[in-house]
This record gives C-alpha cells, sequence and structure tokens, in this order.
C-alpha cells in the first residue's frame, strides 16, 4: 500500500492509524503516517507483542523504564535511536515504554505495525510525572476506507 | 504528471501537446544544473502544481511569475534563503494570487521573506527546518492562511500580530526557543491544533482555556513548572493604588469634579481581580502567579494568573500555608471549565 496515498488525501493534525489486515483475530496489521513533527505519547502495549516496519522516512524511538508505583518524577529515558527506512523494531511490555515520534520538519514518515494479540487501548504516561492514563485507539481508516468517528474519540498513539 | 525531463529535453517536452497541458510538474528530486529555465510558464501553461524539493536550486526566480494557474510550489530542501531566492514582484503577479500552498522547509531562511507576505490567498506555509529567529508581524498579512509550519527554526517569541489569521488552523511552533506566549493567541478562535513541544516555555497564558475549539496541544520537552509557585514578582502597591483600591472597593462616591483629571482616569483603570471569590481591583500593582489547571483530568498545566495580591491566590489560603502545596480547591471551577475545553493535550 502507498502510504503516500493515505497521507496526501488529508490533513489530519496527528499521525493517523490505518487498519490493513485483522487476521482472524490473532493480530493487527497496520500503516502508521506521520506528518512532519508529529509524535506518539509514551504507551505501553497491553501485554501484545509489537513489531515496526519503517516503509518511508524516519522514525524516532525513545525507551523509558516503567515509572515507579508511587512515582510522582521525571520518567527515566533508557536509550533511544532514529529507526531508518526499511528497520524493524520490537517491543513488549517486559522491555519497556516506549515514545515514537518523527521529528522531521521537511519529510513525512510510513510504518507498518503488527501487534499479537490485537488490542484497541493501552496507557499513556505524562513524562514529567509518570502519571498514567488509560485511553482507546481508533483507526483513521480501515482496509482502505475512511472510519467515520475517528475524530469523535481522540486517537492515542500506535 | 510530467516526471524529471532533462533540462536539455524539456524544449522537446513542451513542444509535444501533450505536455503542454501538464498540471503538474515533478523535478523532485535531480540535482538541477543551474536555475529553472526563463520559459516554464511559456511550455506548461497549465502547470497547477510544482515541485523542485532536492534539486540544489539558490533562487526561484521570475520565470515562475507568469504560471497564472500554479496553485502548489513545493520547494524543499534546497539552498534558498539568501537575498532574491523569490522573485520580486511575486505578490503582484498571477502567481501571487493563485498560489495556496507553498512548501520552503529544509531551506536556509534566516528571515521570513517579506516578499511572500502579500500572498493573500496563501492557505499552506511551512518553513519547518530553516534558520529562523522570529516572526514578522506582516505575517497577519497571509489573510487566509490556514496551516503554518514553522518548527525547527530558533525563534525565540511569537507576535501578537500571528493571533489576526482569523483562519489559522494548524499551527506548529515546535522545536524552537520560546519563552512565552502571548495572551493575544487566544484569539485564534479557528484554532484546532497548537504544536509547541520543544521549547522553553515555563508557563502558558490562562487566556488558553479560550481555545475553544482547539483539538491537540502538545507541549511536551518544556520547562514546564511543575510544583507550585507563589510570588513570581511582586512590588508593593503604592499609596495611590491603596486608595484607589479603598475607593473602589468600598464604592466611594466621587465626581469627576472632586479630583484632578489624572486620578479620574487612574480610578477607571482598575482591573477586577480574577480571583471569583475575591471582589478585589487592582491598578498597577499585581501578582503574577502560576496556577494549575488540570485538563481532562489527566494534566496539570500551568497557566499564569494575575491576582491583585499574593493572599488572593485561593479562598482557603492563608499566609499559613504551604507555599509547595500543589491542590487547589479554586481551580475546580477552571477545572471543569478547561476540560470541557480543552479536549486533547499531548504531554506525554
Amino acid at each position: 500500500m502507498n502510504g503516500n496515498v493515505l497521507l496526501t488525501n488529508a490533513l489530519s493534525f496527528r499521525y493517523t492509524r490505518n487498519l490493513v489486515d485483522s487476521g482472524n483475530g490473532k493480530f493487527n496489521l497496520m500503516i502508521l503516517c506521520w506528518g512532519e513533527g508529529h509524535g506518539s505519547s509514551i504507551h505501553d502495549h497491553t501485554d501484545s507483542h509489537c513489531f515496526m516496519k519503517i516503509l518511508q522516512g524516519n522514525l524516532k524511538e525513545t525507551l523509558f523504564e516503567w515509572p515507579e508505583k508511587k512515582g510522582n518524577g521525571e520518567m527515566v529515558k533508557k536509550s533511544e535511536r532514529v529507526l531508518r527506512e526499511n528497520q524493524c523494531a520490537y517491543i513488549n511490555d517486559s522491555i519497556g515504554l516506549h515514545r515514537v515520534e518523527n521529528i522531521s520538519h521537511t519529510e513525512s514518515a510510513v510504518s507498518l505495525h503488527l501487534y499479537s494479540p490485537p488490542f484497541d487501548s493501552c496507557n499513556t504516561f505524562d513524562q514529567r510525572t509518570g502519571h498514567k492514563h488509560k485511553v482507546k485507539m481508533t483507526f483513521y481508516s480501515k482496509f482502505g476506507e475512511r472510519t467515520l468517528c475517528a475524530t469523535a474519540v481522540p486517537q492515542e498513539n500506535n | 504528471a510530467v516526471r524529471s525531463p532533462r533540462p536539455e529535453a524539456w524544449g522537446r517536452a513542451a513542444a509535444s501537446r501533450g505536455r503542454r497541458a501538464a498540471r503538474r510538474l515533478v523535478l523532485s528530486p535531480r540535482r538541477l544544473a543551474g536555475p529553472l529555465p526563463a520559459g516554464l510558464a511559456q511550455w506548461f501553461p497549465a502547470l497547477e502544481e510544482l515541485d523542485v524539493s532536492g534539486t540544489g536550486l539558490a533562487e526561484l526566480g521570475a520565470e515562475l511569475l507568469a504560471l497564472p494557474r500554479l496553485r502548489t510550489l513545493l520547494a524543499k530542501n534546497n539552498r534558498l534563503g539568501g537575498p532574491g531566492s523569490l522573485p520580486k514582484g511575486l505578490a503582484q503577479a498571477p502567481l501571487g494570487r493563485s498560489l495556496r500552498v507553498l512548501n520552503l522547509s529544509g531551506n536556509r531562511f534566516a528571515e521570513v521573506p517579506p516578499a511572500l507576505l502579500g500572498l493573500r490567498g496563501l492557505q499552506s506555509l511551512s518553513l519547518g527546518g530553516n534558520r529562523l529567529h522570529g516572526i514578522p508581524p506582516d505575517i497577519q498579512e497571509l489573510r487566509s492562511l490556514e496551516f503554518l509550519y514553522l518548527g525547527g527554526n530558533f525563534i525565540t517569541s511569537i507576535p501578537p500580530e500571528l493571533a489576526n489569521l482569523p483562519s489559522l488552523s494548524y499551527l506548529v511552533l515546535c522545536d524552537n526557543k520560546i519563552q512565552s506566549i502571548p495572551p493575544q493567541l487566544a484569539q485564534l478562535h479557528s484554532l484546532r491544533s497548537l504544536s509547541l513541544h520543544n521549547n522553553l516555555l515555563t508557563y502558558l497564558p490562562r487566556e488558553i482555556l479560550n481555545l475553544v475549539h482547539l483539538e491537540e496541544l502538545s507541549l511536551r520537552g518544556n520547562p514546564l513548572v511543575v510544583r507550585f509557585v507563589r510570588d513570581l514578582t511582586y512590588n508593593p502597591p503604592s499609596l495611590q493604588e491603596l486608595a484607589g483600591r479603598t475607593i473602589k472597593t468600598r464604592n466611594v462616591p466621587y465626581a469627576p469634579s472632586d479630583l484632578p483629571e489624572n486620578l479620574v482616569r487612574y480610578l477607571s483603570l482598575a482591573s477586577n481581580c480574577p480571583n471569583p471569590k475575591c471582589g478585589g481591583v487592582y491598578f498597577d500593582s499585581c501578582v503574577r502567579q502560576i496556577k494549575f489547571v488540570d485538563f481532562c483530568g489527566k494534566y496539570r498545566l500551568p497557566l499564569m494568573h494575575y491576582l491583585c495580591s499574593p493572599e488572593c491566590s485561593s479562598p482557603c489560603s492563608s499566609a499559613s500555608q504551604s507555599s509547595t502545596s500543589q491542590s487547589e480547591s479554586d481551580s475546580e471551577d477552571e477545572a471543569s471549565v478547561a476540560a470541557r475545553r480543552m479536549q486533547k493535550v499531548l504531554l506525554g
């Protein structure tokens, strides 16, 4: 699928999640389209495996430690890297939390994501305090068709 | 679309009837040996979109001016930025009226080129990843602007005139050196998305709550004040101020004939303390104070308030209360208003 088609069709205020295949309920395969400067919150992966491949452009991934139970301080960065075209990454909750961002101000980016088992909610974290908040995740499009209610519930992350 | 013709083949391409009707010309990302040819508008009169990104151009010249239908000009990642990067008379030419989208990101502009400020039909402007140190007040001339991308520059402040853009919906100021947001930005009633991450902000003006259509606000990577801050600066009020406050709060009657004209004028300038539980007023002497507001029950954002005195921070506060208190009961009214109005905050 050409990510450019998804990117040029509409000016979205943030990155879009576009479902490609729901694999008999065993996994979700989706394409994320990131405009210049778009980034996700820090989030977890609800006990699922998460694979990511860069199809176009570059994405920066910053890994964070889980905050302390009663944590009320700045979250701890573990590492960061820039993933280039065709590079792959993997994460699950035992590895940690991450934020993914397109830090380019000139190029958009497209990534392919595989989650198994599929999940539609996760936690987002405030970097300054470690405070977490559960959010529902929505799709901008499914199987090539624009979803109608995508703007009603805030999209949160990948 | 016509794709990347070699310069020497342009004459041949233009001669073919099919090519003369071309609406989209993509020269990106092939490096061009020199500037765009002078005959461009003659060869491709129907052109609506021109992409010269990554071609190494150091200037866009008069060859563009006669393209009467050009709506989109993409010139990212070039060597533009010096004087004469954009053609003179840009705003007055046919191109100046037709142009809707202009992308100059990834170039070397140290200032917003004055030539483009006359593009009254421009809807989308990107100057991301340049070397801008500021935004000119005349940005307000771009009356049709809906999308403005200025991320990745060296901008230190935002002119209040930016708020005069009536259609601005999407404003990106991330990755700059901005220390404060002018409260006038709250007048951008059409604003749906505001990107401020990775700047030098310690607080926001409380007026930001007035942006009722704002769906997204990104603030991560700013040194936002986390703990309650009292009394950033407070000069004790003058005797004149104290007398003025007493007259106002006690409703002491006076007529213009009772006082010198300058004092009558002074008394008319009284501002009401924004604390809803305080009936006080202030003139010149006010307290700048940080107050935290919860958005969506999720994050506490520090907003700057002007209050009539240090004692006026909250109804149950007194001199004895801890100055590091983080919860404020009088922020609940504010918080519910904020939660309704601000649907999404990206703080992460």
